[in-house]
């Protein structure tokens, strides 16, 4: 095949693209989803956000039904999907008085330019559409393309140059800070010094880090706290509030 | 905050997975264990190639579809087509307008689909059916009453296509799309039907002293520096991850009599399997 590095074009490059999670966030009901769905309200007419949901803990659920009867990861893949496309469907209706619809897989790669110019916001599945198509994991059995990397991918594609993570958390810490006193807040890491750190979980979907480093545009991702009011408004801004995880260091080395 | 659901697992994985982290090693190696449910055991996936069979037109899928018509009252086919050529030209476009992979996956997708349907009308009068990744449901139905789907090969990720790790053509296409239909249904065989025999050390179109390989390891592949691997690179990463379909056949769709002989379990073509796949 010839070679085939261009510059790629950016096909929605205004689009601030956000990710709400579903554990989270969207599992503890009106606590914590209706101030930031107020926030994200106060950012229309500043920015047009695609809003991506997470699952949630129904996904928790059905993967451990699922893997007790044997089902495969694709299988697993296509049932989480529905739940993510559940909260998809609440956040849309909370936003329904202003314009914001949810998008089906078929209908964003069809329709989203169009809506997210005429609109404020829309709504889609944080899942990506794979189905039975989901990649066999390395480890285990749990599909590895889920909310998080779902709305990389698309923030990818729409050349965004970051995608935010509202989550619970002010971000990542060098140990766990609830059992930890001498835990340190990171603002910034690249994927590489991250990998290096070998910390036994990440809050997010590990295969991001893959991703990150091919990225043509979105070459940050960016975890904020979205129990704080504000910490959204700043990351959309472009602050470098909570971490920010980069594609390279500053050196450029990957 | 609204109470979370309830789990009734004897195991306790199911506990964990409510609570704990999905990046956690220990859990997910935890996931691994336990009962694997093959779907469609007794079915056989083969993957028709688009410029090596279809792109032929008359002088390859005629003799081909005659032997496929031969094999539905043994056999249940899963049949997955390549794109071929229109899809180089698509990409070739797109890649010069800086289209992204995402965008430049949807139009590979369309050759496959059309190329699905040209097997599709075909195959008609055998009333086989050809189905998209949305219609997946009815699958087992349109096997166990046909004995045969067609499908279009690529997987349905489209705009949510991961980025090559160099240039922008998708790196999970048709190959890609049919291997994992074979791994998620369980199925008792992956066939690709090309026009060579199936691997060599090179492209035996343009080396004319390119060797035949009939059987060799993914992990040897992977680490080999041959040009051309047969299949897409995404396969073979893929198969040191499955958890079914370790053993994929590469053989030629323009000799009659090789893909009876493959469906029928014979060693026909390139074996490419997982090191140490005992052949269970």
């Amino acid at each position: 095949m010839r070679k085939t590095d261009r510059s790629v074009v950016p096909l929605l490059p205004f689009v601030k693209v956000v990710k709400i999670g579903g554990r989270s966030i969207i599992d503890w009901g009106a606590e914590r989803l209706l101030p930031v769905l107020d926030e994200i309200v106060s950012l229309f007419g500043t920015h047009k956000v695609l809003i991506g949901a997470g699952a949630g803990v129904r996904s928790r659920h059905v993967f451990g039904v699922g893997l007790d009867l044997g089902l495969p990861t694709g299988v697993l893949a296509a049932l989480s999907a529905t739940d993510a496309e559940q909260n998809a469907h609440m956040l849309a209706a909370l936003l329904a008085r202003h314009g914001v619809v949810s998008l089906p897989p078929p209908l964003v790669t069809h329709l989203l330019p169009a809506l997210i110019t005429l609109g404020n916001g829309v709504v889609v599945n944080g899942v990506p559409p794979f189905e039975l198509w989901e990649h066999p994991p390395s480890v285990g059995r749990i599909p590895p393309n889920r909310t998080d990397a779902g709305m990389y991918l698309l923030a990818e594609v729409y050349g965004a140059d970051r995608v935010v993570y509202v989550k619970d958390i002010d971000g990542l810490y060098t140990a766990d800070p609830k059992t930890d006193p001498s835990a340190k807040h990171i603002p910034s890491i690249s994927v590489a010094e991250l990998k290096e750190m070998r910390l036994r979980t990440l809050p997010f979907d590990l295969l991001v880090l893959d991703l990150l480093p091919l990225g043509h545009h979105c070459r940050m991702v960016q975890i904020v706290n979205g129990t704080k009011p504000g910490m959204l408004t700043k990351a959309l801004a472009g602050e470098p509030v909570g971490t920010v995880i980069h594609a390279s260091s500053e050196s450029g080395a990957t | 905050m609204p109470g979370g659901p309830r789990t009734n697992s004897p195991s306790g994985l199911a506990d964990r997975l409510l609570t704990g982290s999905l990046s956690d090693e220990a859990l997910l190696r935890e996931t691994g264990s336990g009962i694997d449910t093959p779907l469609l055991p007794f079915a056989s996936v083969i993957k028709i190639g688009g410029q090596s069979v279809i792109d032929r037109g008359r002088a390859a899928l005629f003799p081909l579809l005659e032997e496929l018509e031969q094999n539905l009252a043994e056999h249940r086919l899963i049949i997955g087509t390549g794109a071929g050529t229109r899809a180089r030209h698509a990409y070739s476009v797109g890649v010069d307008l800086g289209l992204p992979t995402g965008v430049l996956t949807t139009l590979g997708t369309g050759v496959a689909m059309q190329n699905a349907r040209i097997l599709g009308y075909l195959l008609a009068r055998h009333g086989i059916p050809v189905i998209t990744p949305i219609e997946f449901g009815q699958l087992p139905l349109y096997l166990a009453e046909r004995h045969a789907v067609v499908f279009p090969g690529m997987p349905p990720y489209t705009y949510w296509e991961h980025n090559a790790r160099v240039g922008l053509i998708p790196p999970h296409r048709t190959d890609t799309g049919t291997y994992l239909v074979s791994e998620v249904f369980g199925a008792r065989s992956m066939i690709y039907v090309k026009d060579e025999d199936g691997l060599y050390t090179d492209d035996p179109k343009r080396n004319p002293s390119a060797k035949f390989v009939p059987k060799a390891t993914v992990e040897e592949l992977l680490a080999s520096d041959f040009n051309d691997l047969v299949v897409e690179r995404a396969v073979l990463e893929f198969m040191l991850n499955a958890r079914h379909m370790k053993r994929i056949q590469v053989i030629n769709g323009l000799i009659p009599g090789n893909l009876t002989r493959a469906l029928a379990g014979e060693h026909v073509g390139t074996l490419i399997e997982t090191d140490g796949f005992d052949g269970g």
